[in-house]
């Protein structure tokens, strides 16, 4: 049992956490993808990747056209785009800081260090010049992040609602690249091109992994299965949504199901024995998209049931004669 | 001949804690003067390093207002303790139990009593009725066992005859006690030797003894043990490392008031799990903001419902609403009388000597010496709005006689004490060493309210780091020592 | 007289609202010119209500509701007996009132408050109307009185509570808690002391004498001053209707000013403005004493 406000601020922190750490990834595989196949259209890859993170009408607000440079600031540094990299850490670290006492010293500092340093770099520059440099260090910085909350949290209340946000932020995240990776579009279109699949794969950093499971084969099919119901594979969608159950579980009562275990086990339950080359006949795209409902459900699910009662801080004050 | 830390050390017009008049050193310090002594000059320097590193890493700072910055610095501890013999400390102790004591017989006197001392002319009506602290919402909130002031820190000062004399009462939201536990963690790192030297009484039960006092609070309908949070106006709070240390050390929760709901009059948390009852609150949120049900405020630092809850008896508070009026300035001056009333005893230790300006004398007394004196706000607190007459510019002087020209009843008048001194240490950057100086120094006890009235050996040495400064806040720039009272053997003397 | 009264505080929330905590004041007090038979509080939703008598002498119920409400309605109700008092028939000099004793009994009356700060202009003014009675406090206070009462304008709704009194006095209208806060402003800044008074009246529909028993009327919480007569106690004066009190006001308590006894205040989460309406009536009852 700990505080609903504490809860609250560590589940944030691990989904904010995870959002800077899939955002760099998807920049760095987006970007890399243009880089190695000129041929491909660049301003429908920028699209597509601002349409993945739901950030397409933010960015449409602004009027400017879709260039590299304008897309990539966007998504790192702009402080006016609540999804940026820069903010999503700065949130992350202001969670943090309000649960510094429960968290530990080691915690505190990587996700403090982290906001620090990239405040203090110069990020445009950076972009210009080696955007790999900059989203490998925002990367490593976030596993380091994940390393030492696993070797410094005990494994109480507090441990698993970072890990409760941090899986269902990765589940959603997985969940959307499939969507606009395949959901999109109808059969016929889904590209054939080889580069297109090792770019969605390598975007989870599932490409060597794919590759044990099925050799150099890359059939679309088969890596939206593997992205959808790998078991082992610790970014597919199925494998976040076992993990975000097995902590909810955990968090729950002895005795019935909290209801955002209930949605959560029956969505798992669904996905488990989903059948893709089925699915993928019916209409994917429903399939994709009822998923990140889902998925969304449970987070709504989880922020009633464990912080509502931590109130919005709106006192409203009245006299009366 | 070498000479030392000591040699050019200026005993200057002061009571100095280490030398005497003669110039000899106090028998209590000869230990550690020695030591000292033989240190040599970068070997300090390099336990002041450590000293630094120490403090970094706990994380002990303390953030002071009106820096652009806004955050924190490292808090300055002087690496020489401040020494207490035992018998010396018996004095203080017994004067501070006395003093408390007849606090809490006077505020419960006056929230939930017959108001005994303003009936019987022993303090006078309209200095309460007008005392900004005086509180007419504490007025019939229970208080079990009368333990209004649960944590008292009673500031008290030596004057150029030794003399230890209390300059003043904080009752409210007292700070500073986490500075006592840690000063004393990083000098038995930073001088293990010399601590070990001397047989010093402990401190680091604090907590337990908090705890202690707030379980002592713990209204009839609290369960058993009874559930204790402390409550933090939260992480932009100047003393919030205090509030969060002591939570830790009690091993209780720390919540702000949104965390906090009341419900038909009881108090609850809100959990993961719903909601769970609270029993006793320390509360480190003044009066003002407690409850915005209440109080004209529209902050989110308090609780709505809480002092209904306290009414009630379902919650208790410590420290009570309404101490203000015990720690107001213009009080002070008759807390003397306050001890006479409620205890028949004599003072034991004296106050400063303080000019009532309301008092068409001793106004006119005091005004003719306005340069010679320290003139009060009655309603300031950390130091600011004072003003010392003997270094107060032509300027300063005549808008504070104009002000207590306009409002007397708003200003009292002290005379200067002349602090006692301290040797201090200080960074040297042209001898690229420390050198030794005095330095004014005062003492913040604890003194905790619970079944009985206990005292925390020692306190809070604040030393004024500026030379020639008498102001020892932290806030304005000032620094710390750790505090050393002597054990007593069987014949009372010091070990 | 014996009056019946319901007070209703009924509150409508276009969004759910809740955490309200609400201290109500609406209990008639016991004193020497009236008597407390019933009170009664009920509140839907239900709460649990402690009440308590604060340091102004003055009942407080203090009750909340936690779960989301979209509307919270507050039900008292009373009966009360008032008694007539005499006419002032005291006449004390100028000069007791700086009798020590008296200034002691009665110094937070005395102060200005956040409501009655009263400025340089408003104490000259006081003073004006003051000289042509002299040295004759009661004929200075009914001065005073009467001139609150012709120079302001009753005008419902043109304030909203917290109107500097200073302003008050210069815009020449109000409502009563305005006329109340000006009549106490101009005799303290004199130095007499005077109180605020929160209560109903039953205004009279009809001026005979003997009405029906039963007759109702709706009204809303009033408010009146009480100076402090040396000699002579307390001496109530309604300067919204320009008259003394009567069995007809029903006081429920006093303080410094409005602050000190408002009706109502409360605080809640969430939602956003709140839609307010209060409603008392009062009923005539049958007396227990023959009139």
């Amino acid at each position: 049992m700990m505080l609903a406000r504490h809860a609250e601020d560590l589940f944030w922190a691990g989904r904010y956490i995870e959002r800077a750490e899939d955002t760099a990834r998807l920049l760095d595989v987006t970007y890399h993808g243009l880089l190695e196949s000129p041929l491909l259209n660049a301003e429908s890859a920028w699209r597509e990747l601002l349409e993945l993170l739901n950030l397409d009408q933010v960015f449409g607000a602004k009027g400017v056209p879709i260039t590299d440079s304008a897309v990539t600031e966007f998504l790192v540094l702009d402080p006016k785009n609540a999804g940026s990299i820069v903010r999503s850490v700065a949130r992350a670290r202001d969670n943090a800081r309000n649960v510094r006492e429960r968290i530990s010293t080691e915690l505190w500092e990587a996700i403090n260090t982290l906001f620090l340093e990239l405040r203090a770099r110069d990020l445009r520059a950076d972009l210009e010049r080696e955007p790999y440099q900059l989203y490998r260090f925002v990367k490593s910085r976030c596993q380091t992040i994940s390393g030492v909350s696993a070797e410094t949290m005990s494994r109480d209340d507090g441990w698993r609602f970072l890990l409760l946000g941090r899986m269902l932020e990765r589940a959603e995240m997985t969940c959307r690249l499939l969507s606009v990776r395949f959901g999109r579009s109808n059969q016929a279109a889904v590209p054939s091109d080889l580069h297109y699949w090792m770019a969605v794969l390598k975007s989870v950093s599932a490409f060597e992994a794919y590759l044990r499971a099925h050799r150099a084969q890359i059939e679309p099919q088969d890596v939206l299965e593997f992205l959808l119901l790998s078991r082992e594979f610790p970014r597919s969608v199925l494998f976040s949504l076992r993990a975000s159950e097995t902590e909810l579980v955990r968090l729950g009562a002895e005795t019935t199901p909290t209801r955002p275990e209930r949605l959560l086990g029956r969505l798992r339950a669904d996905l488990e024995f989903m059948d893709v080359h089925e699915v993928v006949e019916s209409g994917l795209p429903a399939a994709l998209d009822a998923l990140q409902q889902g998925i969304l459900a449970v987070a709504d699910a989880v922020e009633r049931h464990f912080f509502r009662a931590a109130a919005p801080p709106e006192l409203h004050v009245f006299e009366s004669a | 001949m070498t000479s030392d830390l000591f040699t050019d050390y200026q005993r200057g017009d002061f009571f100095d804690e280490v030398f005497d008049p003669q110039g000899e050193i106090r028998p209590h310090y000869r230990p550690l003067v020695e030591r000292l002594r033989a240190l040599p000059p970068d070997e300090l320097l390099r336990r002041a390093r450590l000293r630094d590193t120490i403090l970094r890493n706990l994380g002990i700072t303390f953030a002071v207002y009106g820096e652009a910055q806004g955050i924190e610095r490292t808090w300055p501890l002087d690496l020489i303790p401040r020494i207490i013999p035992a018998d010396e400390w018996r004095h203080v102790e017994r004067g501070l139990v006395q003093r408390v004591r007849a606090l809490n017989c006077f505020l419960e006197d006056l929230y939930l009593g017959e108001r005994a001392a303003l009936r019987d002319g022993v303090i006078p009506i309209w200095l309460v009725q007008s005392s900004a602290g005086f509180c007419r919402e504490a007025y019939g909130i229970p208080v079990p066992r009368g333990a209004h002031c649960v944590v008292a820190g009673i500031d008290v000062v030596r004057d150029a005859c030794g003399t230890y004399r209390v300059l003043e009462d904080n009752l409210r939201t007292p700070s500073g006690v986490s500075y006592v536990l840690e000063n004393r963690a990083t000098l038995t790192r930073v001088l293990p030797l010399v601590f070990a030297q001397h047989r010093v009484r402990p401190v680091n039960h604090y907590g337990a003894s908090l705890l202690s006092a707030l379980r002592n609070l713990a209204p009839a309908s609290a369960s058993d043990p009874p559930r204790i949070v402390v409550l933090t106006p939260g992480i932009y709070n100047s003393a919030y490392f205090e509030h969060a240390f002591l939570a830790r050390q009690m091993g209780i929760e720390l919540v702000e008031g949104r965390d906090l709901v009341v419900d038909d009059h009881v108090v609850f948390m809100r959990t993961t799990r719903g909601l769970s009852r609270v029993d006793v609150i320390y509360r480190r949120v003044d009066d003002e903001f407690l409850d915005p049900a209440v109080f004209r405020s529209d902050s989110i630092l308090g609780v709505p419902g809480l002092l209904a809850a306290a009414r009630a008896g379902n919650v208790s508070l410590a420290n009570a609403i309404g101490n203000g009026v015990a720690d107001d300035k213009a009080v002070y001056a008759y807390v003397p009388a306050l001890i006479r009333f409620y205890l028949g005893e004599e003072p034991i230790l004296p106050n400063v000597e303080t000019y009532l300006l309301w008092e068409p004398d001793q106004r006119a007394k005091a005004l003719s010496r306005l340069h010679e004196l320290v003139i009060k706000p009655v309603d300031a607190s950390g130091g600011y709005g004072i003003v010392i007459g003997p270094k107060a510019t032509e300027e300063e002087l005549a808008a504070v006689r104009k002000a207590v020209e306009a409002k007397p009843r708003g200003y009292i008048a002290q005379e200067v004490v002349a602090l006692s001194r301290h040797p201090t240490l200080l960074d040297d950057a042209q001898r690229d060493g420390c050198r030794v100086e005095g330095r004014h120094i005062d003492l913040r006890p604890f003194v905790l309210t619970g079944e009985k009235i206990e005292v925390i050996p020692g306190g809070l040495t604040r030393v004024a780091l500026r030379k020639d400064s008498l102001v020892v806040n932290s806030s304005q720039g000032g620094g710390s020592k750790d505090t050393w009272v002597l054990a007593a053997d069987e014949n009372g003397e010091s070990v | 007289m014996r009056f019946e009264i319901d007070y209703t505080s009924e509150f409508k929330y276009p969004e759910p609202v809740w955490e309200s905590q609400n201290l109500l004041r609406a209990c008639p007090t016991t004193d020497a010119r009236q008597t407390l038979l019933h009170y009664e509080l009920r509140t839907v939703p239900g709460a649990r209500v402690h009440s308590y008598i604060d340091y102004w002498g003055t009942r407080v119920d203090a009750f909340g509701a936690r779960a989301p409400h979209d509307r919270l309605s507050i039900h008292a109700r009373s009966s009360v007996e008032t008694r007539p008092t005499g006419p002032m028939a005291a006449a004390p000099a100028w000069k007791r009132l700086s009798d020590p004793a008296f200034v002691e009994a009665h110094l937070e009356y005395l102060s200005a408050s956040r409501h009655t700060a009263w400025n340089e202009a408003l104490r000259a003014e006081a003073e004006r109307r003051a000289a042509p009675a002299g040295a004759d406090i009661v004929g200075v206070v009914l001065s005073l009185h009467r001139m609150v009462g012709s120079s302001l304008a009753y005008v419902a709704g043109s304030t909203t509570v917290g109107v500097d009194v200073n302003d008050i006095l210069r815009g020449r209208k109000g409502v009563c808690q305005d006329f109340a806060h000006l009549l106490i402003a101009m005799c303290r800044s004199l130095g007499i002391p005077a109180r605020y008074v929160s209560g109903y009246l039953f205004s009279e529909s009809s001026e005979s004498e003997g009405e029906p028993q039963g007759e109702c009327v709706k009204v809303k919480t009033h408010a009146w001053a009480e100076v402090a007569i040396p000699g002579a106690g307390w001496w109530g004066l309604d300067p919204t209707n320009r008259q003394e009190i009567g069995p007809r006001h029903v006081k429920i308590g006093h303080g410094r000013d409005y602050d000190d006894v408002l009706p109502l205040r409360g605080v809640y989460l969430g939602g956003g403005d709140h839609h307010l309406d209060v409603c008392v009536s009062i009923r005539r009852g049958a007396s227990a004493q023959q009139q």
